[in-house]
C-alpha cells in the first residue's frame, strides 16, 4: 500500500498526532480536519491539493495545515493517510509510543466534538469515546480538587523565595542552550545540571540542593534553581519569546492559522510572554495543562474565526453566522458605552436612597446617632493577616429593623462610616449615589 | 414549597394573573411572570442561600437598579425593596447568611446591601466598571471578590475601602464563578485563570481556554464529594466547554459541546451561532442549564454527555439565569443582550423574569 509500510503501528495522523483504528478512518480524519478549505469547505485530498484549491478558486493562500499541531504544519508536504510521513517523524513515532506503552494505552482521546461529525445542539464527543464515557465518568468525579489542593500546598511553600525567579522557569526549561551563552547546545538541563551551570555560575551548584529540598515532587523544578541567582536573569527574558511557543501550542497555533489576519501575529507575539510566565507560577501543574493542550487544539475552528487584539472577529462563514456584533468586546461593553449608561447619575425613581446626606459625606461621621456602641462589628474574625481591619467598625446595621419596604430614611446609608475618616477619600469620586 | 415540588400548579398561575396568555412569544414556557421587572435588560439573577428560610431572588439590571422579590411556594412573586447605583449593575451575589447582597456596577463600584435595615454602603472601588462579585467565605476569612474591566481582582474586607489583597490579570474580567476553595475567572483575549482560596486567595493556575472564541460565562461544578472539580465555560460562539481541573484523562474527560444555535447541520441556509449568555449548575443534581442570545433555554447531564431539554424560542434573548438554593425553581431573565448590536435595542420592550419549577426536568439522564 504505497511506499512506505504500516511498521506494525496503528495508523496516526502525522498533523494531530492522533491515533485511529484503520487508515480508512485516517483518510476520512484528515479530510475532514486539515484537508478541508475553511471557506467553502470543500475536501481535498492533500495538503497541496487544499492549497492549490484555495489559490485558484478563492484566491487565497493559505501557509499552514489547518488544526495540525506546531512542527506539523507544513502545507507542501504530500501525506495521504500514513503516507508521506517522513522517516524522521515515524521514528519519533515508534519511540514515543514504546514510552506510552508501558503507561496509559489510549493516549489521544480527541473529546473535542468534530463539528462535522455531530449533529447542531448535541453533548456529542466523537464517536470513537461514546462507549468510553460511562466508565470515565466515574472515576472523573473523584480527584475533585484534593489533588488540587495539595499542589496549591506545596508551590505556595516553595514559592515565597521564587518569585523573583518566575519569568526565567519555562526558558530555563526549554531554552537554557539559548540563554547560556557559550554552552554547548545539546546540553539538556534536566540531566545535566552541574556541568553546564559551572563556567557561568560558579557559586550556583552549592545552592541548589538547599533549593531543590523544598521540591521533592516536581522533577521540572530542577534546573530552575540554578536559573535563580541573578547571572541568569538578564539572560532569560530575551529567550522568551522564541522559547515559550512549544508551552503553548494551542495559543501559537491558533494565532498561526489565520492566514488573512496578519495583525493577529503581531498580537500573538506580543501577547505571549505575558502568557509565558504562567506556566512558571503553576509548575507542578504544568504537565495537565500542557496535556489538554492537543485535545484543545484539535479543536481549533476554521481560522477565520480567531479573534484578534485589532478588536473585530469575522462573524460569517460559508456554513454559519455568528450573531454578535463585529467587534471583539463583550456585549456589556458595547452597551455600557452608549451616552445613556455613561452619564452615572441616579435615575428617576431613585428617590429617597441617599441623595441628600451625600453632599455631606464629610460631615456625617461624627454625627452617627449613636451606632458606634452597639457595634460589635465583627461579623467574621479577621486576624489581622489582611492589612489589620479596624475593630469594632460598624460595618452594618443589625437586624431587629422593619424588614423591607423603600428605605425609611432615618439612617443615613453610609452608617458604616468609620470614624476615623477613611471612607470619604473613597467615596467621593464614585460621585453620588 | 408545595407548588415547586410539582409541576401540576402552575396551570393555575397563567390563566389570568399575569395578562395575556396568548401564544405571544414572550413567554411561550408558560412560566411564571415575575411581578416588576426591572425596566432595562437584567443583568444577573441569584437567589438567596439556603441559611434563609424561603426564597428570595435579586436581580440587577441596567436601570441601576437592584431589586429583591420574595418567591412564596404558591409562586407568587412578592417585590421587597430595590437599590440603586450609579450606573447599570452587572452583579450581584449573596452572603452565607443571607442577611447582606452585594452589587457590583457600571459606576466603579460595589456595594453592600443590608436587607434588614435596607441600606447600602460602598465596600469596593475600582478603576472601571465591576463585572463579577462574589463572597467568599473561607474558615480564616470572608471577603468579596470583585472582578473589574480595569484588569484587576481585587478582594475586600467589607469595612475597610482599601482591598485586602490586588491581583493582576491579563485582560479585562468578563465573569467568574466561586466555590471555595476554587475560583475561576475568564477574561478577554481568551483568558483564563484559576484561583486557589485556601488560606488566602492566589493564583492557581492560567488555562489555556479550551474554546476558540469571547469568553461570556463561567459556572464551576462539583463533584460527588461535593468538591468543587472543574468548570463550564460558554462562548459567544454558541459552545460550552467542560473542563475539569485535575482530571486522570484530560483528552477524554475534557470536552465542549455546541448550542444555542439555529438551524440542523444540513439545511442550506446558514447556521445562526449565539452566544451563552449564562451558565447554572442545579444545586443537587449537577445537571447544567444554559441559556443564550437565542431566547432559548437548554438543560444539560455534563456526566451523561446529553441534553435533557431545551426550551421553546423566546422573543428576546435570555441574560441571565440561576437556580435556588434547592434546584426547585430556575429563574431566567428576557431581556436585550446588545447580540444583535444597537439597532435592535428596543428600550420600549419590556424585559421579564420567568421562574420555572425545575425538579423533575433537571434529573440527570441514567448511564447505560
Amino acid at each position: 500500500m504505497g511506499r512506505k509500510k504500516k511498521k506494525q503501528m496503528k495508523p496516526w495522523c502525522w498533523y494531530c498526532n492522533r491515533d485511529f483504528d484503520d487508515e480508512k478512518i485516517l483518510i476520512q480524519h484528515q479530510k475532514a480536519k486539515h484537508f478541508k478549505c475553511h471557506i467553502c469547505h470543500k475536501k481535498l485530498y492533500t495538503g497541496p491539493g487544499l492549497a492549490i484549491h484555495c489559490m485558484q478558486v478563492h484566491k487565497e493562500t493559505i501557509d499552514s495545515v489547518p488544526n495540525a499541531i506546531p512542527g506539523r504544519t507544513d502545507i507542501e508536504l504530500e501525506i495521504y493517510g500514513m503516507e508521506g510521513i517522513p522517516e524522521k517523524d515515524m521514528q519519533e513515532r515508534r519511540r514515543t509510543l514504546e514510552q506510552k506503552s508501558q503507561e496509559s494505552q489510549k493516549k489521544k482521546g480527541g473529546n473535542q466534538d468534530d463539528s462535522d461529525e455531530d449533529d447542531d445542539d448535541e453533548a456529542g464527543p466523537s464517536t470513537q469515546q461514546v462507549a468510553a464515557v460511562p466508565p470515565q465518568a466515574a472515576p472523573m468525579a473523584q480527584p475533585g480538587m484534593h489533588p488540587v489542593a495539595g499542589a496549591p500546598g506545596m508551590p505556595h511553600g516553595g514559592y515565597q523565595g521564587m518569585p523573583p525567579m518566575m519569568p526565567g522557569v519555562p526558558p530555563m526549561m526549554h531554552g537554557m542552550p539559548p540563554a547560556m551563552h557559550g554552552m554547548p547546545p545539546g546540553m539538556m538541563p534536566m540531566g545535566g545540571m552541574m556541568p553546564p551551570m559551572m563556567p557561568g555560575m560558579p557559586g550556583i551548584p552549592p545552592g541548589m540542593p538547599p533549593h531543590l529540598a523544598p521540591r521533592p515532587g516536581m522533577p521540572h523544578m530542577a534546573p530552575v534553581p540554578s536559573a535563580g541567582p541573578m547571572p541568569s536573569r538578564p539572560a532569560v527574558p530575551s529567550a522568551q519569546p522564541a522559547v515559550t511557543k512549544p508551552l503553548f501550542p494551542s495559543a501559537a497555533q491558533a494565532q498561526q492559522n489565520a492566514p488573512g489576519v496578519t495583525a493577529s501575529n503581531n498580537a500573538a507575539s506580543a501577547s505571549e510572554p505575558p502568557k509565558a510566565t504562567f506556566p512558571a507560577y503553576t509548575q507542578p501543574s504544568v504537565s495537565s495543562s500542557n496535556s489538554s493542550n492537543p485535545a484543545s487544539s484539535t479543536v481549533a475552528k476554521p481560522p477565520a474565526t480567531v479573534t484578534s487584539k485589532p478588536a473585530t472577529l469575522t462573524t460569517t462563514s460559508a456554513t454559519s453566522k455568528l450573531i454578535h456584533p463585529d467587534e471583539d468586546i463583550s456585549l456589556e461593553e458595547m452597551k455600557s458605552q452608549l451616552p445613556r449608561y455613561q452619564r452615572l447619575i441616579p435615575r428617576p425613581g431613585q428617590a429617597h436612597v441617599a441623595a441628600p446626606p451625600v453632599a455631606t459625606v464629610g460631615g456625617i461621621m461624627p454625627p452617627q446617632q449613636g451606632i458606634p456602641p452597639q457595634q460589635p462589628g465583627m461579623r467574621h474574625p479577621m486576624h489581622g493577616q489582611y492589612g489589620a481591619p479596624p475593630q469594632g467598625m460598624p460595618g452594618y446595621m443589625p437586624g431587629g429593623m422593619p424588614p423591607y419596604g423603600q428605605g425609611p430614611p432615618m439612617v443615613p446609608p453610609f452608617q458604616g462610616g468609620p470614624p476615623m475618616g477613611m471612607r470619604p477619600p473613597v467615596m467621593s469620586p464614585a460621585g453620588r449615589y | 414549597m408545595s407548588l415547586f415540588g410539582t409541576t401540576s400548579g402552575f396551570g393555575a398561575a397563567t390563566t389570568g394573573v399575569f395578562g395575556s396568555t396568548t401564544t405571544d412569544s414572550h413567554n411561550p414556557m408558560k412560566d411564571v411572570e415575575v411581578t416588576s421587572p426591572p425596566d432595562d435588560s437584567i443583568s444577573c439573577l441569584a437567589f438567596s442561600p439556603p441559611t434563609m428560610p424561603g426564597n428570595f431572588l435579586i436581580g440587577g439590571s441596567w436601570a441601576n437598579d437592584v431589586r429583591c422579590w420574595e418567591v412564596q411556594d404558591n409562586g407568587q412573586t412578592v417585590p421587597k425593596a430595590q437599590q440603586m447605583h450609579t450606573g447599570p449593575v452587572l452583579d450581584a451575589c449573596w452572603s452565607d447568611d443571607g442577611s447582606k447582597v452585594f452589587t457590583a456596577s457600571c459606576d466603579k463600584t460595589a456595594k453592600m446591601w443590608d436587607l434588614n435595615s435596607n441600606q447600602a454602603m460602598q465596600i469596593a472601588q475600582h478603576d472601571g466598571p465591576i463585572k463579577a462579585i462574589h463572597w467568599i467565605k473561607a474558615p480564616n476569612y470572608s471577603c468579596i471578590m470583585t472582578g473589574s474591566w480595569d484588569k484587576t481582582l481585587k478582594f475586600w474586607d467589607t469595612r475597610s475601602p482599601n482591598p485586602m489583597m490586588s491581583l493582576q490579570m491579563p485582560e479585562r474580567c468578563y465573569c467568574a464563578d466561586v466555590v471555595y476553595p476554587m475560583a475561576v475567572v475568564a477574561t478577554a483575549e481568551r483568558g483564563l485563570i484559576v484561583y486557589q482560596l485556601e488560606n488566602q486567595p492566589s493564583e492557581f493556575r492560567r488555562i489555556d481556554s479550551p474554546l476558540k472564541h469571547q469568553h461570556r460565562c463561567v459556572a464551576i461544578f462539583k463533584d460527588k464529594q461535593n468538591k468543587p472539580t472543574g468548570f463550564a465555560l460558554g462562548s459567544i460562539e454558541g459552545r460550552v466547554a467542560i473542563h475539569y481541573i485535575n482530571p486522570p484523562n484530560p483528552a477524554k474527560d475534557n470536552f465542549t459541546f455546541k448550542c444555542h444555535r439555529s438551524n440542523g447541520t444540513n439545511t442550506t441556509t446558514p447556521q445562526d451561532i449565539y452566544a451563552v449568555n449564562a451558565i447554572s449548575f442545579h444545586p443537587v443534581h449537577g445537571t447544567l442549564a444554559t441559556v443564550g442570545s437565542d431566547g432559548r433555554f437548554s438543560f444539560w447531564d455534563k456526566d451523561a454527555r446529553t441534553k435533557l431539554k431545551t426550551s421553546e424560542q423566546l422573543d428576546q434573548p435570555i441574560t441571565a439565569c440561576c437556580f435556588n438554593h434547592n434546584g426547585n425553581i430556575f429563574a431566567y431573565a428576557s431581556s436585550y443582550d446588545w447580540s444583535k448590536g444597537h439597532e435592535y435595542y428596543n428600550p420600549q420592550k419590556k424585559n421579564y423574569i420567568f421562574l420555572r419549577n425545575a425538579a423533575e426536568e433537571l434529573k440527570p439522564r441514567n448511564k447505560k
